[in-house]
Parts: structure tokens; C-alpha cells; sequence
């Protein structure tokens, strides 16, 4: 089996020369005047565990839906495979979803349910039967064959869900929500567990979710969604480590933002005049002209505490402790810092609680370094 | 703390009281020997002897049954069909219009309704022919018309009611609209299509107003029978039909009891 970084490192959207399993181009719909997608381009490669994240009404199960064919994009087309699915109804797209409500089917039993695609294939009772068996056992849900969905918990249920649609053994596989109705126990485990089943089995997934935590740990791939749009789509690090717009940085993490100018520029850094007192000098990944307003971006883990603060020194504040979360593996802190503004740091509690050097209405100074924020521009 | 319990099962015992005292008096009576319906005199099971070989009440009662049962299927067909027209196409043109036309049955008396469709019948008499005379068939038209309203509004509750996602499981794992309706739209509005069906059958049994306007000379139903008996002094014969029809409704919602909870548990 892969690690993880294994798995990542084989990135086909790096490569020019891949040929995307799935294409979406251009896809827009309309819900009225309403753009519940708007102007939607991505492409998602075999093998690959994409995410979809946003808030709710961000238009991304909209988005899902349309894959699955439940919903009809009012322009754009959709390829997977090569082959335009644009049109293609529901139940002759070569996609299966599992739905965010699960939607067993209430009437028959687990077996049943499991089956119900299988027979719309036509399939011999044996070979259906010899499906269903390995989807139960896969699962683990053989000795649960003969129960109906309302004797089952909601942990039993999602697996059926997922027993159910991937009986038809698809190539690419929809799931809105897969995690969203676990308590939050199971839902750690359960984490791993699909991203295992998914390198197995080979299959695409997308999935849906407004739970970064559940996208950061499971996708190759993220795309971040707002307003029907796609503000940025990269791996789970990229996203968090270098956000392109304020919007992604802070609906992943919880983040400092600076706002400023550019006032300098000196190699790839940049010096950048904030309200909050001295300037920041960070790196910039394109070079910016002076005078651009920007917004500096440290999360709050990359802050740390300054030992030796100058008057002139850069990326470095000083402040008062004004709140403290602690979290027992972490401690958050809440800095108030010159204008008022106030400043998250986040300190790993390697002394026990009660040794912290830390307390309420201390005098701190704290720093980071260039590289280890960004600069948005937007 | 205890709580004095005899004031609410007195309340209890007048409810049942209310309710099932008139149908017990009516069965009593109807094993009663003396001709006069109010005064016991004895017992005796003559007059279900006499209703059996009473033609005229037995023809009224099996026409009834026919029309009830021919009524309510196609009640449950026609609306089943408008209750999915109205929760499933949600701007289809002319929907207010159709929702006003399916509801007016219910709000509608009953003599309107009669009388309306006397005036059609007889015109469509005249103008094509059809329905040749009035009985059986326009008696049922007639009661179609409104007891499908009235399985449109059950039905369409629990549709309304219905996880949208299952039809859409079914369709995303293969199934076309046809085959998902089969499968998995009808077994989970079936409880509301058996008591929409029963209801419309109670509906025609009972109606007496309706037939008596578009029934013809030789379709007479049961309840305009017993309606025109009663004005020449009830006859104990109808107090031993009442109770055969008592004891035929009160098995068949026993055995629906009894099957629903075998269901239930067989889940």
C-alpha cells in the first residue's frame, strides 16, 4: 500500500502530458437570475481523491450534482473518460454518488440495496450475487445483510451507502457529504478508511465538504469554492501554506491578516508598511510594484516568541496576553498588539499547563520570519 | 403522587359511549322479533332471513359494492397521477388552475356537483350518443370526480413527504424514471394509495346524494334503497344489512391491523 506521500507524490496535474479523467469546462448553472455555479473549469485525473470545499450555498454540491447528472449545466460541457456526458441522463453515466442523506432505500434490506444497481445491469443472480458478497465483506457489514436501513446506526448505514455505490464498480465516484452525519469520533476513522479503500479500489472520487479538516487529510487535491466560483486549486499544503487570496486563507485555518503596502522591494522580498507598527519584510512569489495595497498573512503556528526585540526590527510585535484557549496538546494565545489589533499564536504546550511561562496580561513580543507567511494581493 | 383516575375513564367511557352506543343498538335490534324497530320483543334472526330473499335490497347493496370498488381503483389511478403532477413538477403552466380545479370537489356541496353532471350527461346524451341512459357507468363518473380529490390529498402529502434523494439513488445506479417509479416511488407511497383507496371506496358506498341525481331508473344504490324504505318506516331488514356491513368493515380494518404490524415487525 502507498503512504500517503508516496501517493502524492505522483501528481498528474503537474504533468503536461496528462490526459484528465474528468474535464469540466466552463460549467455554468443557473437557478433563475441565481449563478449557483458560475464559470467552472477543472480538471481531475485518475486515481485522484478531490475534494470540493466551501461553505454551505457555495454552489459545490450544485456542482456534484451536474457530475452526477442530476442536474443539467445551463452552459459548459462535461467530459469524463473523453466521452461529452453533458447530456447524458443520470442512469447511463458510467458515475456513482453516494448521497450526503445516504437515501437507502427504506423497503428493502441491506442485501437489496447493494443489489439494486447490479440489477439494473442485468447481471446474472449469481454473478449478483457474488458482488453483493464482496461488497458486504469489503465493507464489513456481512453479518448486517439481512437488516433494513431503520435498524442499522449511522455509521452501519454509511457503509451500506458506500457498499451500494460501489457495487456497480465505477470509475469515478460522487460523495457529497460522506462524513457529514458521523459523530466526531467515527468520523476520524472513517477518514482513513475511505482514503484506504480509495487507493485499493483505484477509483476517482470528488467529494463534497464544508469540513476542511475532513479535505485537508483525505484529498489529493482541494478546491476551494465561493459564491459558485473556484478561488483556488491546489494540494492540501499548497492550500494552506500559500494561499492565493484572503478568501482561501481564512476559510482554511485560522490566520493573522496584516494590511498594508508595498514599500519596498529587495530580491523576492518585499517590505511592507502595516497599521500595526514596523514593517514586515516577507517573500513574494511574483514580483509586486511599490505602492500595491497587500495583506500579509502569518498563521498563527508560525508565530513564536521573540527573545531579542529591537525597536527596528522587522516581523516582530509586541503585545499583551489577552486570551488563552487552551486545547491540551496547544495552547492558543491572544495577543493585543500596538493599534489594537489582535494577533493568534498558537504555542505547543510542552510543559505542563500549570509551568506556562505565559499568562493573562503578560507583556509578549513576538516573531516570525519571511518565509513563513504570505503576501495576498487580493 | 397518586392520581385519581375514575374522572377521565368516565370521560373515556362517554367518548366510546358517543361513538359506538348507536351501532350496538342497531345490532341489537336487528336480531329483534317484532316488526316495529323501536320495541324489543325478542329474539329472532328472521329478518336476516327476509333480507336474503329481499332482491331488491341485495341488487342495491351488490351495485353499490361494484361502483365503490370500480370507483375507488380509478380514483387511486387518476389521482395518484395529479398528486404527482402537482409535487414533482413544481411550474408546470396552468398549475394553480389545476390545483383550484382538483380541490373544488372537496369544498363543493354535494347538490351542485349532482346536478352539474345531470346537466352534462343529458347534454352528452344528446349531442354523441354517450353514456347511453344513466346508471352503473354514470354513477361511477360521477363519483370519481370527487373521491379522486380527495386521493390526490392523501397522496400527495405523503409524496410531498418523500426523500427526493431515493428516486435519485435509484436513478443514478441505473434505474430509468419508468423503473424507479416501480420500484421505489410506488412501494413507498403504497400505505397512502390502500388508504386512498379505501377512502374513496367509503365515499361512493355512502353517497347518496350524487347518485340520486345521475343514477336512472333501474340503478338504484344502496343507500337511496335504504333512504326511501326509511320514509316508509324502517323495515328491520335495514338494521341486518347495517350489521353485516358493520361486521364486513370492522374485519377488514382488523386484518389491515394485523398486516400492518406483521410489516412492521418484518422490518
Amino acid at each position: 500500500m502507498a503512504t500517503l506521500a508516496e501517493r502524492r507524490s505522483l501528481e498528474p496535474w503537474q504533468d503536461p502530458k496528462a490526459v484528465p479523467y474528468l474535464r469540466i469546462d466552463r460549467v455554468t448553472k443557473k437557478f433563475g437570475d441565481v449563478y449557483a455555479v458560475d464559470d467552472v473549469s477543472l480538471e481531475i485525473f485518475q486515481g485522484e481523491f478531490f475534494s470540493l470545499l466551501g461553505s454551505s450555498g457555495c454552489g459545490k454540491s450544485t456542482l456534484l450534482r451536474m457530475l452526477a447528472g442530476l442536474e443539467y449545466p445551463s452552459s459548459g460541457r462535461i467530459f469524463i473518460d473523453g466521452v461529452d456526458v453533458t447530456d447524458v441522463p443520470a442512469y447511463s453515466r458510467p458515475v456513482n454518488m453516494m448521497f450526503q442523506s445516504y437515501a437507502l432505500f427504506p423497503h428493502m434490506s441491506v442485501e437489496q440495496n447493494v443489489e439494486f444497481g447490479l440489477k439494473q445491469d442485468r447481471l446474472s443472480k449469481r454473478e449478483r450475487s457474488e458482488r453483493v458478497g464482496e461488497m458486504l465483506e469489503l465493507l464489513k457489514i456481512t453479518e448486517l445483510r439481512k437488516r433494513r436501513p431503520d435498524q442499522l446506526s449511522g455509521g452501519q448505514r454509511q457503509r451500506v451507502a458506500l457498499a451500494r455505490s460501489l457495487a456497480k464498480h465505477p470509475k469515478l465516484l460522487l460523495l457529497d457529504e460522506p462524513l457529514g452525519a458521523l459523530d466526531k469520533r467515527l468520523r476520524e476513522s472513517t477518514q482513513f478508511e475511505l482514503v484506504n479503500l480509495q487507493e485499493r479500489l483505484g477509483i476517482t472520487f470528488v467529494t463534497v465538504t464544508h469540513d476542511q479538516e475532513e479535505a485537508m487529510t483525505m484529498s489529493t487535491r482541494i478546491a476551494v469554492m465561493d459564491a459558485g466560483q473556484i478561488m483556488q486549486v491546489d494540494t492540501p499544503t499548497a492550500i494552506y501554506e500559500f494561499p492565493t487570496c484572503r478568501l482561501v486563507a481564512e476559510f482554511i485555518g485560522s490566520i493573522n491578516l496584516f494590511d498594508g503596502k508595498v514599500v519596498a522591494t529587495e530580491g523576492d522580498e518585499v517590505l511592507v508598511e502595516t497599521r500595526v507598527g514596523r514593517p514586515m519584510r516577507m517573500r513574494a512569489f511574483h514580483p509586486m510594484v511599490l505602492g500595491t495595497p497587500v495583506t500579509v498573512a502569518v498563521r498563527p503556528e508560525k508565530m513564536r516568541l521573540c527573545t531579542d526585540f529591537r525597536e527596528d526590527g522587522v516581523n516582530q510585535l509586541k503585545g499583551r496576553v489577552e486570551d488563552i484557549a487552551y486545547l491540551g496538546d496547544v495552547s492558543i494565545y491572544r495577543i493585543r498588539v500596538g493599534d489594537g489589533a489582535l494577533v493568534e499564536m498558537t504555542l505547543t504546550n510542552v510543559q505542563p499547563r500549570t509551568e506556562q511561562a505565559l499568562t493573562w496580561e503578560q507583556e509578549v513580543a513576538i516573531e516570525w520570519s519571511p518565509t513563513s507567511g504570505v503576501v495576498l494581493t487580493e | 403522587m397518586r392520581r385519581r383516575r375514575w374522572p377521565l375513564l368516565t370521560v373515556l367511557a362517554f367518548g366510546y359511549a358517543f361513538l359506538y352506543v348507536p351501532i350496538l343498538l342497531l345490532i341489537i335490534y336487528s336480531f329483534n322479533e317484532s316488526r316495529l324497530v323501536t320495541v324489543w320483543t325478542g329474539f329472532s334472526t328472521k329478518w336476516y332471513v327476509e333480507l336474503f330473499r329481499n332482491e331488491q335490497l341485495l341488487d342495491a347493496a351488490w351495485l353499490s359494492v361494484r361502483i365503490a370498488a370500480v370507483n375507488a381503483t380509478l380514483a387511486v389511478v387518476l389521482g395518484t397521477l395529479a398528486a404527482n403532477a402537482l409535487v414533482r413538477h413544481r411550474n408546470f403552466r396552468g398549475r394553480t388552475g389545476f390545483e383550484l380545479l382538483l380541490t373544488a370537489p372537496l369544498v363543493m356541496p354535494d347538490v351542485i356537483i349532482g346536478l352539474s353532471l345531470l346537466l352534462l350527461f343529458v347534454a352528452m346524451q344528446e349531442t354523441i350518443g354517450w353514456p347511453d341512459g344513466r346508471g352503473f357507468t354514470t354513477i361511477t363518473i360521477a363519483h370519481v370526480t370527487f373521491s379522486m380529490a380527495y386521493v390526490a390529498v392523501v397522496v400527495r402529502a405523503r409524496l410531498s413527504q418523500m426523500d427526493r434523494s431515493l428516486e435519485e439513488a435509484a436513478m443514478d445506479l441505473g434505474a430509468r424514471p419508468l423503473r424507479v417509479y416501480l420500484t421505489i416511488t410506488l412501494p413507498l407511497i403504497a400505505p397512502a394509495l390502500l388508504s386512498g383507496w379505501l377512502l374513496a371506496f367509503t365515499l361512493s358506498l355512502d353517497d347518496l346524494v350524487i347518485a340520486s341525481f345521475v343514477a336512472g331508473p333501474g340503478s338504484t344504490t344502496l343507500p337511496m334503497v335504504i333512504y326511501s324504505s326509511v320514509r316508509m318506516g324502517v323495515s328491520p331488514q335495514i338494521n341486518a344489512l347495517a350489521t353485516i356491513i358493520v361486521a364486513v368493515v370492522t374485519l377488514a380494518v382488523v386484518i389491515a391491523g394485523i398486516s400492518m404490524r406483521r410489516g412492521r415487525e418484518a422490518r
